[in-house]
């Protein structure tokens, strides 16, 4: 029975997103002509339609426990190639990945303070030794370097404003853009 | 006659210093995306993109379609020599390619995989020349029933046609279809999920979609299941030659060489269908009506060229519904429909019409590149297989770090770094329970062409949806659309019960 739930779960999460963004959609304020469609039409067609395919998978897992799958034409040819068995036994690191995400949600709620290069170096750095990345030479000058060569082509070469940050990270930046000629 | 004058102005255009330049760096860096296992070649087209911002169009699109086709081909050199396929295209060159280096001859196979990209890739370009026009001009006869009809059908063929189950690959289809419901509706000017966010109220561009669950969510996926660290991952120090095939032997395979075409063709035109698909069907067509079919599998010269010559042929395929009806049928399409809307100009019907010259220089410069492409390969393998000593912690941290500006310079908006670090985490969930992405990335990018159209077509035709089974042209789609869907499905379901009876 637990197997069979944790084969549901997904399309019962599904299907309750489905059912509140229906009901968002029944409250859109608009004003439409008589007899003809509004904009919730659209949303509402696409709702129904990913909540008929939510219950027949639910129906499917959960009550008859059928693990009939239709797959599609690339699924079928890819289950026949070579390595497929392969992938499916690497183990996972579930640490490396969470580590990852809270690093890059680190990286982009700090940008705007401390700046691209600041930030895009530590984050560079740090992404490699969550990568099991440990030539800390190579480590430091890919960091530094690669910020430093991605700074300048966005900033002089294809003209985008990148973040320079605030306090001292403001005046680090500038004065990288001023070694590198960026006015 | 003026098909070949405007192609000729079209080379001339090319062979501009500036344009020739960008174009060799795009084939290179298409070869080096699609030679590295952490990088998909949509993923490098899409980390290209923000480089392409302060271009002009022309140079922008030779950068962007450069990269697309030498990204078909770059991959068969690892696949042929370390047995390590870059890109999903190349997995079918394992089966020959690889066999016949092991069976003593790697540079003939090399040779075979050169020589199949050019004919492949020529064939297909120049029957994209000679068939875009009639297309859009065809196009310019269509109304929003088949224009509907059009888009359902390419929504229904990635559904079926792709990878993953048909519920996943049907719900990841509908979840786009959502997103690019996001925002202020263009009819009546309401707002629809947005919840009073002002970065939501202006929608989703689906270039961040695909950037995050493209870009973000592969690395993601790579990293929980362990870079390779530092290792080599295949002996690039061995000698590496490529050997021509003779005349004669291409003589003999000259079947091969056409029917492969064709397939490649066909498969690229239809939206949803790729390289990939292009690819491994034609290996599957080449077992099944090939001369020596019973051989394939022991390192023959036909299970080479069929996927190869199919995989690049699928370009020229691919870039006419783009160019002429606005409908990108593939993710790499997708990104260069995006750089022409970042530039002003909306593919479709009248694309002749408006910039028609411009036009003209693609076409050309996908000649120019197919050529160079294998001038490249041949001079360059030795370099470009290299790159797999590149250590994958140091590539995927870059790649984040190019999706990260990708999606930043597009609007100048840090808000959009949220949104792609959101389909980042979404990206890897959808690999994680195997919803394919493909369809999501698919459904956001023609949401919004299908809304207005069936929005146009229901308002024109009061209400009557019947309009889309009442008219010749979109009849027969919606018929093929269905078919599509429902094939596959009866198919498997057939198989299954013709597997119970036989098991006793």
């Amino acid at each position: 029975m637990l197997n069979r739930l944790q084969r549901a779960a997904p399309y019962i999460v599904l299907q309750i997103c489905v059912m509140y963004f229906y009901r968002l959609s029944t409250q859109l304020d608009f004003m439409a002509p008589a007899g003809r469609i509004g904009p919730d039409a659209w949303p509402k067609m696409i709702l129904v339609l990913m909540g008929g395919v939510c219950v027949y998978e639910i129906v499917k897992n959960l009550l008859v426990g059928e693990s009939f799958t239709a797959a599609g034409l690339l699924e079928k040819l890819m289950a026949d190639a070579d390595g497929g068995a392969e992938v499916a036994n690497q183990p996972n690191y579930p640490l490396r990945l969470w580590s990852g995400i809270g690093l890059t949600i680190v990286y982009i709620t700090t940008i705007d303070i401390l700046g691209f290069f600041t930030a895009s170096s530590i984050y560079l750095a740090l992404f490699m030794i969550i990568g099991r990345y440990y030539r800390w030479g190579v480590i430091a000058a890919t960091s530094l370097i690669g910020s430093l060569g991605i700074m300048f082509i966005f900033m002089k070469v294809v003209y985008v404003s990148l973040p320079l940050g605030t306090g001292p990270f403001l005046t680090v930046s500038t004065a990288l853009l001023t070694v590198m000629g960026v006015h | 006659m003026d098909i070949l004058l405007s192609l000729g102005a079209g080379f001339l255009e090319v062979f501009q210093p500036m344009n020739m330049l960008v174009m060799f760096i795009g084939l290179v860096l298409g070869m080096l995306v699609a030679v590295l296992p952490g990088l998909t070649l949509v993923m490098g087209v899409v980390l290209a993109l923000p480089f392409t911002y302060s271009m002009g169009l022309l140079p922008a699109i030779i950068l962007l379609t450069s990269m697309y086709v030498s990204g078909t081909y770059g991959g068969a050199f690892t696949s042929i020599l370390f047995r390590i396929p870059g890109e999903p295209i190349d997995v079918p060159l394992l089966w020959d390619g690889y066999t016949m280096a092991r069976n003593g001859q790697p540079a003939k196979a090399l040779g075979w995989t050169l020589f199949a990209a050019l004919c492949g890739g020529l064939l297909s370009a120049t029957v994209m020349v000679f068939l875009s026009h009639p297309v859009a001009k065809f196009a310019l006869t269509l109304s929003s029933p088949e224009y509907f009809a059009i888009l359902l059908f390419g929504m229904t063929s990635v559904v079926s046609l792709g990878g993953g189950s048909i519920s996943n690959a049907f719900i990841s289809l509908l979840l786009g279809l959502m997103l690019s419901t996001v925002g202020v509706d263009s009819i009546y000017g309401t707002e629809r999920f947005a919840f009073g966010v002002p970065f939501l109220q202006d929608g989703i561009e689906y270039l961040l979609v695909m950037v995050g669950a493209y870009g973000l969510g592969e690395v993601f996926t790579r990293l929980e299941k362990g870079f390779k660290s530092d290792e080599k991952v295949g002996d690039s120090d061995g000698k590496i030659a490529t050997e021509f095939p003779t005349l004669a032997e291409v003589g003999q395979l000259k079947g091969t060489f056409f029917r492969s075409s064709i397939l490649g063709i066909l498969v690229g035109i239809i939206p949803g269908a790729g390289a990939t698909i292009a690819s491994f069907v034609a290996y599957g067509a080449e077992s099944q009506y090939g001369k020596r079919r019973k051989e394939m599998g022991t390192g023959i010269a036909e299970g080479i060229v069929a996927p190869q010559t199919a995989a690049t042929s699928s370009v020229g395929g691919a870039l006419i519904p783009l160019l002429t009806m606005g409908i990108p049928g593939s993710g790499a399409t997708a990104i260069i429909l995006g750089a022409f809307l970042l530039h002003g100009i909306q593919p479709g019907p009248q694309i002749f019409v408006s910039s028609g010259p411009m036009v003209y220089a693609i076409f050309a410069s996908l000649f120019v590149s197919i050529i160079g492409m294998c001038i490249l390969g041949y001079f360059a393998i030795k370099p470009l297989v290299k790159v797999l000593d590149l250590p994958e912690p140091v590539v995927s941290a870059f790649v984040v770090m190019f999706c990260f500006i990708g999606a930043f310079a597009a609007r100048n908006n840090l808000s959009d770094l949220y949104v792609i670090t959101a389909f980042g985490i979404l990206g890897y969930l959808c690999e994680k329970l195997k919803f394919p992405i493909a369809p999501m990335v698919l459904g956001s990018i023609l949401g919004p062409l299908a809304e207005s159209s069936f929005m146009t077509m229901m308002i024109s035709e009061n209400n009557d949806w019947t309009v889309l089974v009442a008219r010749p042209i979109s009849a027969t789609v919606m018929v093929m659309a269905v078919v599509s869907l429902v094939y596959p499905i009866h198919r498997q379901l057939r198989e299954r019960r013709l597997t119970r009876r036989q098991t006793p």
